[in-house]
């Protein structure tokens, strides 16, 4: 423990503390919206997002209109495509405006008999109960945020649109679009939207449609060794009437839409670099001069220059250590903290993710070598007796 | 050890960052296992001639042997085993590291000139046990009195039993009573190891300890006379 906390070092390492607690908090903010935008990025280029042509619901992934049964079908026959799963997705609240799809929360329609075509989520984990299964009915799996935003876990009960719902499983984190799902069966999903667009009960009254011609829109999966571009380019031109996301360029639309985030993020970590480095380096290198005259007298007592410099070092090395996780500590308690009281809200503010704690961790080791090297070649610069005159 | 000084210069820079010379081409011959005091004004050089001889400052002008060595003329790194293994400090304010204990500033001294700690713990605590600071040896500085203090860094300086050692003003922070254990401890390094001392005191009684005694005044060497 002396080893840990040298004496006379604790303000140096409180100091430390705040300058690398900072960095952790502003870095795991950063990591977090990174998380978010690459999940999203990774989804849209894991398949093929299909909608009908029109606007449709407008809703999700699909924003698009009514895919029917039959264009389905055709999508199915082109080639290259391995599977299609037909899907409804809903806003949970209609009235929230459509531009923020990234970050409403959806209900999701799938049918549970056929294999999640997403190639990057090919299973949801499920941290508490099950997945969904072929045959349920008025049940829903719902993502982590979902569900710590009302307390809901496997058995609980959740009404959508009038309808309630059984939880059977909650989803582990993803930290990105699904930890903000209600996902129900798809025939399930078909009531629910009827229930709510009294035009759609309008056209399916009139005849000519089915149930199963009930979809916002559908995941297509393509088969290995197929560029997903070009099977989306032929699905376009072999199948009229379809609103057809490029996974590439959705991926390169999304890219450049979150650009002002990716900046953000940028100028987040450069300031936190530069927030933690400076109060770091400034903590180590004061601390090391306000024992110039220590430093003097050791030279008095023969020290060499190397062997100032090996025990400042190794001082440093204690202290910067021992700063940095009490940095990384307290980064972790505030942002339990504060996560804590954003997850009603269903938000999750903070990631700290082990390569930013190790890298905080690195940072104030090698900053507070550097620091104390810098302040030791200044001082054995001094002669014995100055050293101990300025220390005085 | 026979040490011999000649011309020593010494010029610091004013506030003004004009020159200030505080020591002017003063000599010095001190023999083995004598003690000799510097006496004069405040101001007058005494204790930046005992940092130059010393080696805790780089001298403007002038040389100093050890014996049949030129330490001024040697570099750096090679003036600090000098230093440790040759010279003991006493200084007026102990100087002592107020993070480590008693013991361990006693056992700084060895440190730096390879000795183990196992092998220089027993003439520590003797060295302690004989200062009657040994009961005191897990103290922190802050927890001593002057005297102690004092006695403790007496300690430092001739744990490795230098056959020069420079007290500055030892005693001036101290009372009759602590001050009279230094000076005696100081009178029988002379006596019984022969090493060479030099003190620099504004105390009377202590300068007659002394076998001679070097009177400086604005820098210059006044008188040189015996004790």
């Amino acid at each position: 423990m002396r080893w840990l906390l040298p004496r006379n070092y604790l303000f140096t390492i409180l100091g430390i503390a705040v300058g690398v607690g900072g960095l952790v908090a502003l870095g795991a903010m950063a990591e977090r919206i990174t998380r978010f935008i690459d999940g999203g990025d990774r989804f849209v280029l894991g398949q093929i997002s299909v909608a009908g042509e029109g606007m449709g619901m407008g809703t999700g992934f699909t924003a698009g209109g009514l895919l029917r049964a039959a264009k389905i079908a055709e999508i199915a026959r082109v080639p290259g495509v391995a599977a299609v799963q037909p899907q409804v997705m809903l806003p949970l609240n209609p009235t929230t405006s459509q531009f923020l799809t990234l970050t409403q929360e959806l209900i999701l329609g799938m049918d549970p008999g056929v294999r999640m075509p997403n190639r990057e989520f090919r299973d949801l984990p499920v941290r508490d109960g099950r997945p969904l299964r072929a045959g349920d009915r008025g049940v829903a799996v719902v993502g982590a945020d979902f569900a710590a935003a009302r307390s809901l876990r496997a058995g609980s009960r959740l009404d959508l649109g009038a309808r309630a719902f059984e939880i059977v499983g909650v989803l582990d984190k993803t930290l990105t679009a699904p930890d903000r799902f209600a996902i129900v069966p798809l025939e399930d999903a078909r009531d629910l939207w009827l229930r709510r667009d009294p035009l759609l009960v309008q056209v399916f009254a009139g005849g000519g449609m089915t149930r199963a011609d009930l979809n916002t829109g559908a995941a297509v999966a393509w088969a290995d060794g197929v560029d997903p571009d070009v099977l989306a380019r032929r699905i376009q031109a072999d199948v009229p009437g379809l609103n057809v996301t490029i996974p590439g360029e959705l991926s390169r639309l999304l890219r450049q839409s979150t650009a002002f985030f990716s900046a953000l993020l940028f100028g987040i970590g450069v300031l936190g670099l530069v927030i933690g480095g400076l109060s770091l380096a400034n903590t180590v290198t004061a601390a090391v001069f306000e024992r110039i005259r220590d430093f003097g007298i050791k030279r008095a007592l023969g020290a060499t220059d190397g062997q100032l410099l090996r025990e400042i070092l190794g001082e440093a090395l204690a202290v910067s250590v021992s700063g940095g996780a009490i940095g990384i500590g307290l980064a972790l308690a505030v942002g339990a903290l504060v996560d804590a009281r954003v997850l009603r809200q269903g938000q999750q503010l903070f990631l700290f993710s082990p390569r930013l704690l190790g890298f905080a961790l690195v940072f104030s080791v090698i900053l507070g070598a550097l620091a104390a090297s810098y302040a030791t070649v200044r001082i054995v610069r001094l002669s014995p007796a100055e050293a101990i005159r300025r220390g005085a | 050890m026979v040490v011999r000084a000649s011309g020593l210069s010494k010029t610091f820079r004013g506030p003004d960052g004009g020159p200030v010379p505080v020591l002017e081409g003063v000599d010095v011959d001190v023999k083995t296992g004598e003690f000799v005091a510097v006496a004069g004004p405040s101001g007058s050089g005494k204790s930046t001639l005992l940092n130059l001889l010393g080696l805790l400052e780089p001298l403007d002008a002038g040389e100093i042997w050890f014996d049949q060595v030129r330490v001024s003329g040697l570099s750096r790194r090679a003036q600090c085993p000098v230093r440790g293994r040759s010279i003991g400090y006493v200084f007026q304010t102990f100087l002592l590291i107020s993070g480590l204990t008693a013991l361990e500033n006693v056992l700084l001294a060895a440190r730096y000139v390879g000795r183990s700690r196992r092998e220089a713990l027993p003439d520590a605590r003797a060295l302690m046990e004989r200062l009657g600071v040994a009961h005191r040896s897990d103290h922190y500085p802050a927890q001593l009195s002057g005297g102690e203090q004092q006695r403790v860094a007496y300690c430092r300086a001739v744990l490795n039993a230098p056959p020069l050692v420079l007290a500055d003003e030892p005693t001036g922070n101290l009372d009759e009573g602590h001050a009279a254990v230094i000076l005696a401890a100081l009178r029988s390094l002379c006596q019984e190891r022969g090493a060479s001392v030099i003190l620099v005191t504004h105390r009377a009684d202590a300068a007659a300890l002394a076998d001679r005694t070097l009177r400086l005044r604005a820098g210059r060497l006044e008188t040189d006379r015996a004790g």
